[in-house]
This record gives structure tokens, C-alpha cells and sequence, in this order.
């Protein structure tokens, strides 16, 4: 009877461990590297795009980069296809609450709520755990700005500013380096682009590679998404002088 | 060694072992501690906290939560784990008080979590909780204190004052050999975090306090507070270093 | 025959419920409470079929308490009111649907702003500046009408309560001899007297 389950289901090691789970977050340690930080008057989000080609189509699909609902954005990294999945499954929690509160979800409730999912599939049903990790980037009339994390543990925590994918150890100590705790929006995009300059594998950095959305609120005090669009991106390295599309250094 | 029996989900091995269980108390014993000890009046709850990290949001990580007004717990191991076995109580809770107008005893609400725990031993297709707990509090209209354990294996037990998670058999040890019957206010917060101090060398910026008295009021204790009473601790023990120093040095 | 009523000021919200419990004609009792805290800002006057309104009351009340303890932060007067709604609409459509009036008044921390809901049996629902359920409507609602203003102090709402007090004393066949009065506010939930 049971072992139609046996061997698939997360189950503990002798030392206790769940080693499914944390092969799956080796998984997510080869993927494009998401960070965000949380800025005073926003939260800023970023992320290195791993499919690139001169035929994909950029305009029409971002592939890290997720709205949630109208106030929680976030940044994926891992399998593409449960990320999907969860994506849609948040979006249905979301749109549920709205219906019974006639309130957004406050931000902690979303990303727990998706924990409780993730953390379900480490422990019952007979199926490996998600192999997601994401950064959420959230606004609620409670605590304000946030910025979530969480694995496929089902663990999730909040932060200042953190990132998860390839390279996510030395991109976090570039953050705890530079983070200010006043930073603004303005400075956070900067640093945001300046640590993925440092931790991508590519020397440079351009639109092809790069994905970034803004949380804010408008003058309405109203939250307001922005994903940039790839000449945005390019603008924006322009400025920060960290590359751009067409005057991209010379690797030597 | 233990061939295949450790691999199907939770079924006995020929020398009457558990094995899912047996490792998932493996991951209590990785987890932080967290001590428990009853006063005459009041009921301590004192757990070892990692250091929140530089960019994370303190209000987010918790070890100590509460189930109803009058029910506190602190667990040892999987975080995740906690959170949704935490959710199950807290509904258990309000369903309780909805059906019987009254709050849930302490022993109710322990036997409730032991009971969950013992489920996911005996499932199909699920791995046990990997998780110890301890619930203190009062029942209502009463002014004993209660202090409960659980365990993966669903075993529960009440305690005059007890100790999960790492090391936690060097605290059980010193609790035995520290308890006192009706300890006052004070002297059950003193002996928390002596007891804590065997294993937390840090002192009291990775303690965690919580004290409840008779009107079922929780309060969680500031730094400062903690700091005070471990540097209280550490000149008492000076002190008796000094008085074990001297005889030794008249009789040279 | 029951009577509620809610009047919100500057930053409070008076609500008032009469205290018979009657059944057919007798009155049964006259120190009935027809109202439950649902959070530390939030409460529910309810009315109605006798049995349904406790029931329900008290399954509403839990599920705002058990809100609160897993998520560490309170409903909103809208979020309570939206959910009460759409529990008393799912019902309407079950085999037996509760009969209950309910008036939600409740303190927006959020927003430091005080609110009124005003809910019936059917399922509807309405954001009002004062509400009152019962007979006694139809002798009070044009007293508010007429005196009612968006910076009501507390002392002004006390004696328009008072004001359609009297009225019901005076025109109202049915004698209700006496209310339970409530004011939520940035504190909390007090009762008071006037």
C-alpha cells in the first residue's frame, strides 16, 4: 500500500536532514541570480535572465519577474515551471482574499500562505518539494514596504535587502556592504544594478540580460508597479555607467 | 544497516524501530534550544535565538508564539514545520472556544499537538513533524502553572521544567540539578536563562525570555532586562569562584 | 421588535442595542446584551431570529479572533464587514439561512478613521454615517438625518442617542427600558451611560 509513496515523498536522513529539500535548493543555486532591496519610499527588484537569444521576444514575456497582485511583486529563481505554478497559485490566494475581505492581502499573509504550500510538499502527497526560491516585494497599509523571502523549505523570512540564485553569497555581501538603512528608491536601483554587475557571470550587462521592476506609491498614495522595459534598462545602466546595449566594453 | 526500513515512510524495522521518527527528533536536536520552567506562580518559556543578520527583518523571526490569549508555545526544529503545525493549534483554539464557550486547557491544546504529531507517524505518505514543543500557560479560572512537552512521535508530557533542541540534554541535566519548588517570579526567570547560558555562549543578545504570571498575561522581556540578569549570573558565579579559590588556598 | 442603532463622530463610534430578550409577547429578560467584541477595535450589534443571532454572532467572533492570533494584526472595520457579509449571502443560499440584522462599527487603526456598516439578513451591505435596525428605525433615522454631522463630538452623539431615546419612549408602542451603549474609539471598546 505505502509504497506507492516510498520513494518519492521528502523523508528525513539519519541526521535528521531532508535531503530532497536541499538538493532542490541546489537546483536553485545555478539559477539567474533576483535581489531586492527595501528603499524608504519603495522596494526594488532585479534579476538575471539565464534564456537569452536574439530571437526571444522580450517585450511580451518577463521570465523572473512577477506580478502578484496589485500590491505584491516578485523575483523567481529555480525551475521556471513551478515557479509558473506557484505564481498562479498566489494570484488565486490573492484574488480570494480580496473576495472575502474586500481588502488587498497584506503582504506577510501572501508569501505565508505560499510557505504553507511549499512546506506541504515537503512533507506529504508523495511528490518532490518546488524548486523555487522568490524575493517578494509588497506594500500594506500595516507595516508599509516589505521585502520577503522564501525556499522550498516552506522557510520564509523578512528582510532589508537579500538575493537568491547563482553567486546569491557574494551578492548578499555586497548588499550588507553598501546597504544604508535610508537609502532611497534612486539609490537602491543603483545598487541594485551595480551588485548584478558584480556577481553575473557576463561582463557586461545590458537589457538582454536584465530584468527590473520598481515598487512605489503614486501621488494618490496609491501602490504603482513599474517593469522596465528593455531601452528603460538601457537607459538606466547608461546613467549609472555600467553598460548599456550598444557601447558595451571589450572583454580582454 | 537498516536496510529498507528507513526508506518506506514510517514503518517499524524487525528490532521494533520507527525510524522516520527517530530521525525527525535527529532535526529537534539540530534545532535551537528553547527551556521551559514553572515557577509557583508564573511559567517561563526562554529560547536561544540566531543572530537576526545585518539586512533581516527582526519582527519576522519568532520561536516564541501564541496559540490563544492564554497559550504559549516554543518549538525546536523545522521552521516551517512549526508555522503550520502552529495554525492547526491556533484554529483548534478558536473551534474550541466556538463549541464549548470556554478557552482550551493547556493539557487539551497539548494533547490536540501531540495528537496531530502522532498522525503524521501513522499516515500514508507523510513524513512526521520534525519538531519538539513546549506549551506553558494557565487554564482558565485556575492559577496553576502548566508546562507540556511534544515530541515528533506524538508523545506528550507535562514538566516542571524542561529543555528541547540542541544540547538539550546538558540543560535537562542542569534544571535537574538547579530545580527548586516554588521558585518566585524572578528566581524562575534567574534559572531560564542560567540554564540557557550552558548552552548559549553569546550571552543575551541570542536570548529570548517570556514570562506568563496567573492573570495569563504574557510578556516578552526587553534586551536590557535579559542583560541584566546574565550579568547578574556571571558575577554570582564569579563570586563562587573566588569562595571555591580560597578554601583550597588555606589548605596549601 | 429589537432595537439597534450606531452614529459615527470625528473619531468614535456610538452604537446602542436595547437589552429585552423576548419571546411572542412576554419579555423573557431586560439586561440582554445584543453585542460582541470582534477584535480590540471592532464590534457587532446583532438582531433577529432568537438562536440565529448568537450563533452566528459567535461564529463570526471567533473567526476574527482566530485572524488576529495567526497573522498577528486585526481586521479592518471593512475587512470584518466584507467577511460578515459574505458569510450571512453563503448562508442566505444554504438549506437554513440565518435571520440576522447586524450594524459593525469599528476604529480603523490603519487609517485612524471610524466606520458603520449596516448589514440585513439578505446579504447586503452599506457604509453609512449612522444605521439603526428594528421598528425603532422608522422614528429615528430622520432625527439622525437631521442632525447628524460628519465632526460629531462624543458629547453631541450622546444626546442624539438620547434624542431618539425619547422618541421611541414617546411614540413607540413596544416599551424598551433600556439600552446598552458602546463607543469605539482609538482605546478600544468602552460602554458607557447617559
Amino acid at each position: 500500500m505505502a509504497r506507492r509513496y516510498d520513494s518519492r515523498t521528502t523523508i528525513f536522513s539519519p541526521e535528521g536532514r531532508l535531503y530532497q529539500v536541499e538538493y532542490a535548493m541546489e537546483a536553485i543555486s545555478h539559477a539567474g541570480t533576483a535581489l531586492g532591496i527595501l528603499a524608504s519610499d519603495g522596494i526594488v527588484i532585479a534579476a538575471e535572465k539565464k534564456v537569452t537569444s536574439k530571437l526571444l521576444e522580450q517585450t511580451t514575456t518577463s521570465e523572473k519577474i512577477y506580478l502578484l497582485n496589485d500590491n505584491v511583486i516578485c523575483g523567481v529563481a529555480g525551475i521556471t515551471a513551478d515557479a509558473n505554478y506557484l505564481i498562479n497559485y498566489s494570484r488565486q490566494i490573492a484574488q480570494n482574499y480580496l473576495y472575502t475581505y474586500g481588502e488587498d492581502i497584506p503582504v506577510e499573509q501572501l508569501v505565508q500562505r505560499l510557505c504553507d504550500l511549499k512546506q506541504g510538499y515537503t512533507q506529504y502527497g508523495g511528490l518532490r518539494p518546488f524548486g523555487v526560491s522568490f524575493i517578494y516585494a509588497g506594500h500594506d497599509s500595516h507595516y508599509g514596504f516589505q521585502l520577503y523571502h522564501s525556499d522550498p523549505s516552506g522557510n520564509y523570512g523578512g528582510w532589508k535587502a537579500t538575493c537568491i540564485g547563482a553567486n546569491n553569497a557574494s551578492a548578499q555581501s555586497l548588499l550588507k556592504q553598501d546597504y544604508k538603512d535610508e537609502i532611497t528608491l534612486k539609490e537602491a536601483r543603483e545598487l541594485a544594478a551595480k551588485v548584478l554587475s558584480k556577481t553575473m557571470d557576463s561582463t557586461t550587462l545590458s537589457s538582454e540580460k536584465l530584468e527590473f521592476a520598481t515598487l512605489s506609491l503614486n501621488d494618490e498614495g496609491k501602490v504603482s508597479y513599474h517593469l522596465y522595459k528593455p531601452d528603460e534598462i538601457d537607459a538606466l545602466l547608461k546613467d549609472f555607467d555600467l553598460g548599456g546595449a550598444q557601447d558595451t566594453p571589450t572583454t580582454s | 544497516m537498516a536496510g529498507s526500513y528507513d526508506r518506506a515512510l514510517t514503518v517499524f524495522s524487525p528490532d521494533g524501530h520507527l525510524f522516520q521518527v527517530e530521525y525527525a527528533l535527529e532535526a529537534v536536536r539540530k534545532g535551537t534550544c528553547a527551556v521551559g520552567v514553572r515557577g509557583n506562580d508564573c511559567v517561563v518559556l526562554g529560547v536561544e535565538k540566531k543572530s537576526v543578520l545585518k539586512l533581516q527583518d527582526p519582527r519576522t523571526v519568532r520561536k516564541i508564539v501564541m496559540l490563544d490569549d492564554h497559550v504559549c508555545m516554543a518549538f525546536a526544529g523545522l521552521n516551517a514545520d512549526a508555522r503550520v503545525l502552529v495554525n492547526k493549534a491556533r484554529i483548534e483554539c478558536q473551534s474550541h472556544r466556538l463549541t464549548v464557550e470556554d478557552p482550551v486547557t493547556i493539557e487539551y491544546i497539548t494533547r490536540y499537538i501531540a495528537g496531530v504529531q502522532q498522525k503524521y507517524t501513522q499516515s500514508g505518505g507523510v513524513r512526521p513533524f520534525g519538531i519538539s514543543t513546549l506549551i506553558i500557560g494557565f487554564d482558565p479560572n485556575d492559577e496553576i502553572p502548566r508546562l507540556y512537552q511534544t515530541d515528533p512521535s506524538g508523545i506528550y508530557s507535562a514538566w516542571k521544567a524542561n529543555a528541547i533542541g540542541r544540547s538539550s540534554k546538558t540543560v535537562r541535566e542542569f534544571l535537574e540539578k538547579n530545580y527548586k519548588e516554588g521558585l518566585s517570579k524572578d528566581e524562575t526567570i534567574k534559572l531560564t536563562v542560567k540554564s540557557l547560558l550552558e548552552v548559549v555562549q553569546t550571552g543575551a543578545k541570542n536570548i529570548e525570555i517570556a514570562l506568563m504570571t496567573a492573570d495569563s498575561v504574557i510578556k516578552n522581556l526587553e534586551i536590557e532586562e535579559v542583560e541584566a540578569i546574565v550579568s547578574e549570573i556571571e558575577k554570582e558565579k564569579e563570586a563562587e569562584a573566588e569562595k571555591k579559590k580560597k578554601p583550597t588556598a588555606s589548605t596549601s | 421588535m429589537e432595537f439597534l442603532i450606531g452614529i459615527t463622530g470625528k473619531d468614535f463610534v456610538l452604537t446602542a442595542s436595547d437589552t429585552s430578550a423576548a419571546r411572542s409577547i412576554t419579555v423573557m429578560k431586560s439586561n440582554e446584551d445584543k453585542s460582541c467584541d470582534l477584535n480590540k477595535h471592532n464590534i457587532m450589534l446583532y438582531a433577529g431570529e432568537a438562536g440565529d443571532t448568537v450563533n452566528f454572532a459567535e461564529y463570526i467572533q471567533r473567526n476574527v479572533r482566530l485572524y488576529g492570533i495567526r497573522n498577528g494584526i486585526e481586521l479592518t472595520p471593512k475587512a470584518a464587514a466584507t467577511f460578515t457579509r459574505k458569510e450571512l449571502a453563503t448562508s442566505l443560499r444554504s438549506r437554513h439561512p440565518y435571520q440576522v440584522f447586524l450594524l459593525i462599527a469599528g476604529y480603523d487603526i490603519t487609517t485612524s478613521s471610524p466606520h458603520l456598516y449596516w448589514i440585513d439578513y439578505l446579504g447586503s451591505s452599506a457604509e453609512v454615517p449612522f444605521a439603526a435596525h428594528g421598528y425603532g428605525a422608522y422614528y429615528c433615522l430622520s432625527i439622525l438625518d437631521r442632525y447628524h454631522h460628519p465632526n460629531l463630538t462624543l458629547d453631541e452623539a450622546k444626546g442624539l442617542i438620547k434624542k431618539c431615546i425619547d422618541e421611541l419612549n414617546n411614540r413607540f408602542i413596544v416599551n424598551l427600558s433600556d439600552f446598552k451603549i458602546k463607543v469605539t474609539d482609538q482605546d478600544g471598546i468602552r460602554e458607557i451611560t447617559i
